[in-house]
């Protein structure tokens, strides 16, 4: 039988080699390996040998079944089957597949405030929400808006009665957390805001902001601009320079405007940022001591910073788009483009 | 504000690009927003002489003219104005030029005569208004010499956000001392007029009747003034700015009020009455003339310039028609006066009239200028219009007003705020720099707490600085944001902690999204109307909604108490526009009621006159007309099957329960929806008809709407159960189902008759047609039994059946289908 196996495993080589087309391959492998093949019956004949020899032979003939085996596959590889036995192929593989359900998208604006809470949750900021009806007393006059003063100018206000109002910024929520809370403070605060204006292409009466704020017993200016800083990287990418220009809102001071270089351009100027180089992303600045006293914190005890910023605007930069309108028109033709973003 | 770089090179020096200036003003907050080539320039535009005019042989009106524009040859030229004779000195623009208003100079022929060029007008070049003929030059340039020597003008203008805390910016003179401190240069102030003492009297007193209303009003006087245009580099500058000249007299005001940041208004003296001017308050409904000639109707509290008979200016608004400067006008009485700013906005609001002297009064003027300005105005009355000063001035002033003071400033707030480690000396050095003034108080300079480390006197123009922490707001416009580093990172805040709404909230979006549902973002405000297509009766709560008293034009008043019109409106929208259907969309955002005010967290005691915003979730299958299972809407099913999956996703239990309780659904299509608790958190079900047809949509909408506000959205918690490992056995039933017989019963009766190994109960399919009698259906169902304790024989699952074949006959007359 020794001998038999050694014929078996020069011939069957050979054999092997020269199937040229994958018909002859497999008419190999079934003259071989078949029901009725070679190896197969030997295997079967195993029954009639010497006892004792027979574990050898038996292992003997299963390592030739392997190798064989594999001649076979690899012959046919090369010949350029798909790997598998034709007699596995179940059809046209290359029909189109089963989605488990249709794509659905969410809406860019939520995709983008979403993923920027995320890194403020990663910084180690809370989140808290406040009414999108706001009193004026927390909307303006909390924040250090003095009445009649053309600081309201800048924005157009909504109202309900003359002590209710549709909040022009996320602002407000600052107020209500301190009020409600003790330092040491770091929070965000997104969500929607209202501005008594009519819509063009960048503008919208509605839109949407985050906020953030913290407070504690000596936060200064410095960790504003490393939390900003922090936050464009992770955002924008590594190598987006940015730049503080002062600024003036009534409830910080220094108060600053935050600018990143243009997206579009590099620097060099262009029709995104009016020929700039950069692009303001938000503003920002140190708490103001009367915005302290109006939540009733001792004075001189805590510093603060707090920052905003306008959603839609990064949103619209991020991806391109043009006019703020087709925020809000919720087309599937503009939200279809979004599926997979996140 | 637009600031000329030739004009502020008057009082202020810089050696650098303008683009480079541009980006330091940037840096301590004069934020430059665009930076403009200005030029005024004439191509092609020559001094000419008139060698020779004669009539047009055809027009009487035009003359035909030689000219000689320099080149040796004399051209040829037909001209329409009056005033050309030979011998003139004119402008003359050859074939080629380009005139103001892309008027190009062709080769023509006018009334059949060849004409080469034009002779100029001054209004043709866009130097005046004045169009009554051609410019008569006086000069001894040659011809052929261009225009620009004489009239070319170039200049870079920058356009700088002022924001309204430095109203000292919206002058040069202000932007000229940040050019100083930013490059450590001086500002010259220009020539202003000086009184000679004398004892001669203006002729007029001031009265003001509310000190509190006017804090200074001076007037001062000019006779034999000659109105004309204002000199070229005058007029140059103001068109550089964007502002166009009038006349001397006009211009002259003007221009200081751009220079110095003053605005002041001339009275023609010779309209004047009386021998007082009064500074007092309007009578309501009072009807004026304002030099813009609009009759006004004036409100409470406007203020008012008075002569002896009435009105003659806004204070700080506009001047009168009744005393305004005209051709005719030989004597003047000028006006520089510090209001109150708040009077100025209320008067400039409730007219709906912003000028360049309100903007600038409501956001505070600077004490000294009202003398400096109107002395700088005399200065050029007397240079430009030859106007014989008077001697005498009126000057009412309430010195205690005078916004000079001195502000304690601690070293230790300076860099706790900052982040720096400045010292007492470069301190007082970045505040000199901004022109205030520093008394040292001689500490230790190491900062402490409550040791006031030096006293900053504050100058008049800057009634924006009040309390320390506005000088530290100084220090770090000089000490340069950039150069801020080096922060702590804000340690001890604890950590966050998320919100669980929110990330329930943010669970749903993902879950819908995944599931083929689209996120809409819709507006709070209903369109009118829209509450009555919902068929919303006056007592359904929700007809009370919140409105805004002042929305802007046209726009939509009243906000949403639910979601259901905008998700109409995104529906009808997407079908017109060939959406493949479904749509499916979804949403979740506030709504707003005002009859819910129940607060009991309020800290301000208002927070009773804030509305509840309950958030809602809904979300919507349309445009589907298919059915489903046993001939049900496959798009109500799916409104259940994505309810039920998004409660099993989100671990919540949100039972359904047949009942038409919802006023814009469809009887007999519609749940309600409760929570764990049982509380009913919200509907879902086919639209009415009636109500899509109210909105325009032919196709089926299902949708739900779910109270996030007001359902337990807490998952159940997670704890594991160990479980068996013997195997289960499966049993398929069919059984004939009477047609009043719904599922849900048949369930129950299953899981009741089974006993405890039943594990699962499903339907697979519904049959009704042949085979099987008349008003019945065959319903297949698949169970699934298994023992805790051992593997189960077929004898004890057979036993199980038979009980719920049992039950199932007993209870619902259900039978199983013979396998014939
Ligand atoms: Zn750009």
């Amino acid at each position: 039988m020794k001998e038999t196996i050694d014929r078996l495993r020069s011939e069957g080589s050979e054999r092997i080699k020269a199937a040229g087309s994958e018909s002859e391959v497999e008419a190999v492998r079934v003259a071989l390996l078949g029901r009725k093949g070679e190896i197969t019956s030997l295997l079967r004949g195993l029954k009639d040998v010497d006892p004792a020899e027979r574990p050898a032979m038996g292992a003997e003939l299963n390592r030739l079944k392997l190798d064989l085996g594999e001649l076979l596959d690899s012959r046919q590889a090369e010949i350029g089957g798909t790997g598998g036995s034709s007699a596995n192929l179940v059809g046209d593989l290359t029909l189109p597949g089963v989605p488990p359900a249709a794509a659905g998208t969410n809406h860019p604006l939520l995709t983008v405030l979403e993923s920027i809470c995320d890194i403020f949750y990663g910084m180690g900021f809370s989140r808290d929400d406040g009414p999108e009806v706001e009193l004026d007393y927390y909307n303006f006059t909390a924040l250090n808006f003095p009445d009649d003063h053309p600081a309201r100018d800048i924005q157009d206000t909504f109202y309900i009665d003359p002590k209710v109002c549709l909040r022009t910024q996320t602002s407000p929520v600052q107020v209500r957390t301190m009020e409600r809370n003790e330092p040491p403070l770091a929070s965000i605060f997104p969500g929607r805001v209202y501005r008594n204006e009519n819509a063009d292409a960048s503008h919208s009466s509605e839109f949407f902001q985050i906020e953030g704020l913290v407070v504690d017993k000596s936060i200064s200016m410095a960790d504003l601009k490393d939390t900003v800083d922090t936050f464009v990287r992770n955002f924008f990418g590594a190598d987006e320079p940015t730049r503080f220009r002062p600024h003036f809102f009534p409830f910080t001071e220094p108060s600053v405007e935050v600018d990143m270089q243009c997206v579009v351009c590099r620097g060099s100027g262009c029709g995104v940022c009016g020929q700039t180089g950069w692009l303001e992303i938000m503003g920002a600045g140190m708490v103001h001591p009367n915005v302290f006293k109006a939540v009733g914190y001792p004075e001189d005890v805590y510093t603060g910073f707090a920052f905003g910023m306008g959603i839609d605007r990064i949103a619209m930069l991020k991806y391109g788009v043009g006019d703020i309108r087709l925020l809000y028109e919720n087309d599937l033709r503009f939200l279809t483009q979004f599926r997979g973003v996140f | 504000m637009k600031i000329s770089l030739d004009w502020l090179a008057e009082y202020v020096s810089w050696d650098d690009t303008p683009g480079e200036l541009a980006a330091k003003l940037t840096s301590v907050g004069l934020n430059v927003e665009g930076l403009e080539e200005y030029r005024q320039t004439f191509p092609e535009v020559v001094i000419a002489h008139v060698v020779e005019r004669e009539q047009h042989p055809d027009a009487d009106r035009l003359s035909l003219c030689s000219v000689d524009d320099g080149t040796g040859e004399p051209v040829q030229v037909v001209c329409g104005a009056p005033n050309v004779r030979e011998g003139l000195t004119v402008l003359f623009a050859r074939v080629g030029a380009v005139l103001p208003g892309n008027f190009k100079i062709k080769k023509s022929k006018i009334r059949g005569v060849e004409s080469f060029g034009m002779i100029c007008s001054a209004n043709e070049l866009g130097l005046s208004s004045e169009a009554a003929g051609i410019m008569e030059l006086a000069t001894e340039l040659a011809p052929g010499t261009p225009a620009d020597e004489l009239y070319g003008f170039s200049d870079t203008v920058l356009d700088i956000e002022v924001t309204p805390n430095r109203p000292d910016w919206l002058s040069h003179i202000g932007v000229a001392r940040e050019v100083a401190a930013i490059y450590g240069t001086m500002v010259s102030m220009p020539p202003v007029w000086s009184f000679q003492p004398s004892s001669e009297n203006l002729g007029f007193q001031i009265k003001i009747e509310d000190p509190d209303d006017c804090h200074r009003y001076g007037a001062f006087g000019a006779s034999g003034v000659q109105i004309g245009p204002s000199p070229d580099w005058m007029q140059n500058r103001l068109r550089a700015i964007g502002s166009r000249p009038i006349n001397n007299l006009v211009d002259i005001t003007n221009y200081v009020m751009f220079e110095l940041g003053q605005p002041m208004h001339a009275f023609d003296r010779a309209k004047l009455t009386g021998d007082t001017i009064t500074i007092r308050a309007a009578e309501p409904g009072t009807l004026v003339t304002t030099l813009d000639e609009q009759e006004r109707k004036l409100g409470k509290g406007t203020l008012l310039v008075c002569d002896g008979d009435g009105p003659i200016a806004l204070a700080g608004v506009m001047g009168l028609a009744n005393t305004e400067v005209t051709d005719s006008t030989t004597e003047l009485i000028l006006e520089s006066a510090f209001f109150n700013p708040k009077l100025v906005r209320t008067a400039s609001r409730g007219l709906g009239l912003v000028s360049e002297s309100s903007y600038r009064f409501e956001r505070g003027s600077d004490w000294d200028m009202v003398e400096k300005a109107a002395l700088r105005a005399l200065q050029l009355y007397h240079d430009l219009a030859g106007a014989n000063i008077l001697p005498a001035w009126a000057d009412r002033q309430d010195p205690d007003r005078k916004a000079v003071q001195s502000i304690p400033l601690r070293l230790w707030q300076v860099n706790r705020v900052l982040g720096t480690s400045l010292t007492t000396d470069q301190v007082a050095q970045h505040l000199q720099s901004l022109g205030l003034k520093v008394q040292p108080m001689g500490n230790s300079g190491k900062g402490s707490r409550n040791a006031v480390d030096m006293m900053v006197r504050i100058p008049s123009f800057r009634r924006d600085l009040f309390q320390e922490i506005d000088l530290i707001e100084e220090i770090a416009r000089s000490y340069g944001l950039d150069n801020l580093s080096g922060g702590s990172g804000f340690c001890g805040a604890g950590g966050g902690v998320r919100d669980q709404d929110d990330l329930m909230q943010r669970r749903m979006r993902h879950w819908f999204s995944d599931c083929g549902y689209h996120e809409m973002v819709t507006s709070s405000f209903l369109g009118s109307g829209d509450n009555e297509r919902l068929g919303m009766s006056e007592e359904d709560p929700r007809s009370q909604t919140l409105a805004v008293i002042n929305p802007h034009h046209g726009g939509d008043t009243q906000l949403r108490t639910t979601l259901l019109p905008s998700l109409m409106d995104v529906v009808r929208r997407n079908l017109n526009a060939g959406a493949s259907t479904p749509v499916r969309l979804f949403q979740i955002n506030r709504t707003f009621w005002p009859a819910g005010a129940k607060r009991t967290d309020y800290l301000q005691k208002d927070d009773l006159l804030l509305p509840e915003e309950p958030v809602f979730l809904q979300f919507a299958v349309a445009g589907w007309r298919r059915s489903g299972l046993d001939g049900i809407p496959s798009d109500l099913l799916e409104i259940k099957g994505s309810l039920e999956s998004l409660g099993t996703h989100l671990r919540l239990s949100l039972e359904l329960e047949a009942a038409d309780s919802e006023i814009w659904l469809q009887a007999g299509s519609q749940w309600l929806i409760k929570d764990r608790n049982g509380k009913v958190v919200g509907s879902a079900g086919r639209v009415d008809p009636g109500v899509l047809d109210r909105f325009d949509i032919e196709l089926p909408v299902a949708v739900a709407e779910i109270n996030l506000s007001a359902a337990d959205l807490t998952p159940e918690p997670m704890k594991f159960q160990p479980f068996t490992r013997f195997p289960a056995v499966r049993r398929d039933l069919s059984l004939l189902v009477p047609a009043e017989t719904n599922w849900s019963s048949i369930r129950e009766t299953v899981i009741n008759s089974a006993g405890p190994l039943l594990e699962q109960v499903e339907l697979f399919d519904i049959y009704r047609g042949k085979g099987v009698s008349e008003g019945k259906g065959a319903f297949g169902i698949r169970l699934k039994f298994r023992s805790q304790k051992g593997n189960l024989k077929g004898k004890t699952v057979d036993k199980a059946i038979v009980k719920i074949l049992e039950g199932l006959s007993g209870r619902l007359n259900i039978e199983p289908r013979s396998q014939d």
